[in-house]
């Protein structure tokens, strides 16, 4: 409890009336505009630890850089593994968010990061999210499209799970199809709960550690 | 001296120890729209703030205070009061389209919970969030320079 010291002036209230929840959804939109007018195609790539989104992005980069300039963003609490695991695959320029502590990337954090790419000649960036299911479905980046990744070692339930993250989704990656048996999980569940939740939904099948499936994505994407 | 590996210790240790970073970055979002009104407004200080928040937020109302506090007393107001006021969770059912305020389970983790959705009325899990993650400034009490 603190003290107020009673002063000779008297106190006023003034109106203030600012939505937190709308400034979030105007940075997004600000980053959509920034990406619009330079003619970028961005893509916010959310999904579980390990996953398999950073796997998933350095195949992209590697079949992407040939033709386009690439640039990848990733976000982490700490580390910058994920940087590392990307680079030198091609892509103009690498970069990674630290957030301290932050469990999603906000558009805030996304613009800070966009100072530090050139001014000209990137056309496509991947942004990798810190690895959560479920703070980042309500935080939007301003991207194009947010691909969720979602791996058969997360379990059979994990659409379910996480309804918020796929309905915020626009493609859906199932990784690590090759291990589902290993790891006891039935892929039928995880596809009919996301074509319960969403009917429209794609989703691809990918083995990303093997390089399969990802031309499949490119093509949901109508990267060409 | 205790026993960590239990795992309720182990989880009480690491609650007490989170990142409080959802009341912090809120905290930051309150007191910029706040100091720039009171700017305008030529205010000497800040004397207290009154704000929405809606209780899917999953808020600790003492770590916002806290860190509202904090910020202004960096900035020349100390002591700041923080008024909140609780929005409740609101649900509209696509089943049997009743609108209905639910409680989340107390639990000061975000992390760990999902608030329990569905309908009261007909028991449907088809419902859609309609109310509870609103975060408005609504007003705040100022001293002038006259």
């Amino acid at each position: 409890m603190r003290l107020f010291e009673a002063t000779e002036t008297g106190s006023i209230e003034i109106q203030i009336g600012e939505d937190l929840q709308a400034k979030q959804e105007e940075l997004a939109e600000r980053n959509r505009r920034f990406f619009q007018e330079r003619r970028i195609r961005v893509f916010d790539i959310a999904g579980s630890v390990g996953a398999g989104k950073t796997s998933l992005i350095g195949e992209m980069v590697e079949r992407l850089s040939p033709k386009y300039k690439v640039a990848v963003i990733a976000g982490d609490v700490a580390t910058t593994h994920d940087a590392q695991r990307v680079t030198g695959k091609g892509a103009t320029k690498v970069l990674q968010i630290n957030t301290g502590g932050m469990c999603h990337l906000d558009a805030g954090l996304v613009a800070r990061a966009l100072e530090q790419l050139p001014e000209s000649g990137i056309d496509i960036i991947l942004i990798e999210n810190v690895g959560n299911l479920i703070c980042p479905a309500y935080f939007a980046l301003g991207a194009e499209a947010r691909i969720a990744v979602v791996s058969a070692s997360e379990g059979a339930h994990v659409i379910e799970k996480h309804p918020a993250m796929f309905q915020s989704a626009n493609i859906v990656v199932l990784n690590k199809i090759d291990i589902a048996e290993a790891v006891n999980v039935d892929l039928n569940r995880p596809l009919e709960d996301l074509k319960a939740l969403c009917p429209d939904m794609k989703v691809l099948k990918t083995n990303c550690l093997a390089g399969e499936g990802i031309d499949d994505v490119l093509k949901a994407l109508e990267i060409v | 001296m205790g026993q960590l590996g239990r795992f309720g210790l182990g989880y009480e240790i690491a609650s007490k120890n989170r990142p409080k970073v959802h009341e912090f970055s809120i905290a930051s979002e309150i007191w910029r729209s706040v100091s720039q009104a009171a700017a305008e407004h030529k205010a000497r200080r800040v004397r207290s703030i009154a704000v929405e928040v809606g209780s899917l937020n999953l808020i600790e109302d003492e770590q916002l205070r806290f860190w509202v506090q904090a910020l202004a007393e960096r900035e020349g107001s100390p002591g700041v009061e923080l008024k909140i006021t609780h929005i409740p969770a609101r649900i509209a059912c696509r089943s049997c389209g009743e609108h209905s305020d639910i409680a989340p389970s107390a639990s000061s983790h975000p992390h760990f919970i999902k608030p329990g959705m569905s309908c009261p009325a007909c028991t449907s899990s088809d419902v859609r969030v309609s109310g509870g993650r609103e975060l408005r400034v609504v007003t705040a009490e100022i001293e002038t320079e006259d």
